[in-house]
């Protein structure tokens, strides 16, 4: 399951579904809202673009670290502190693979795939700013 | 012809999104920009420097595609083409 949603992630049905024949290790990445002060977080994406970008994240970690399964489920719209904001669950025969995947995967989706945050607190709203800020990508 | 061009994020909020421009054969990615964002002072300064260039960390795309933001000055837009400008990205 490859998907951008507003709604809540159900963890149990991706492990239980990620037991693929062959699996030995299921590894889940699960980022939450951290209480950095704020009220809520918002957040937006260009799915049109950002659901092809996790497909194909998705194949490139499968093949590259020997992946029985992958799921991702982002969520955008407003969420409250402890919410469940990317879900990642990956399978495979043995725990390097699982745990080198789901690696792969979340700092893929960080480096650029179009989805932004922002942190509404009371002293008001920041727009978290990403870790790879270069649009061009040539060197200037 | 008409283009639609999405803006994200702070962009978004400064500039809206979802606009169909309707522009002249041969215009490029960097004045159709330009053009939509000089109406908003603000939105301008977010993406464009004091030399009229794209910021480097701003990132555009033609129909899903990056396009290298250098090279904005003399890329076509095309009738029926999305062209989306964003801040780095910050999902996860």
């Amino acid at each position: 399951m490859i998907a951008i949603q507003t709604g809540d992630v159900d963890i149990g049905a991706l492990i239980n579904g990620a037991k693929k024949k062959g699996t030995g290790a299921i590894v889940v990445f699960d980022g939450i809202v951290r209480d950095d002060d704020i009220r809520e977080m918002e957040l937006e994406a260009y799915e049109e673009v950002a659901v092809p970008e996790l497909e194909k994240i998705a194949a490139e970690a499968a093949a590259t670290h020997n992946l029985l399964s992958v799921d991702i489920v982002h969520r955008i719209g407003r969420l409250a502190i402890g919410e469940n904001i990317l879900v990642i669950v990956v399978s495979a025969g043995h725990r390097r693979e699982a745990y080198e995947g789901s690696r792969f995967i979340i700092e893929a989706i960080k480096a650029g795939v179009p989805i932004w945050k922002k942190e509404l607190s009371r002293d008001g709203d920041r727009w978290v700013p990403g870790e790879h800020p270069h649009g061009s990508g040539k060197k200037r | 012809m008409t283009v639609r061009v999405r803006f994200f994020a702070r962009f978004r909020e400064l500039l809206g999104t979802d606009i169909s421009v309707t522009v002249q054969d041969g215009t490029h990615l960097l004045s159709l920009v330009k053009g939509i964002a000089e109406k908003n002072r603000e939105g301008y300064d977010a993406i464009f420097d004091a030399k009229g260039a794209f910021r480097e960390f701003v990132i555009v795309m033609q129909n899903g595609k990056r396009i290298d933001t250098a090279d904005a000055g003399s890329a076509p837009v095309a009738d029926g083409d999305e062209i989306a400008v964003f801040p780095p990205v910050a999902g996860g």
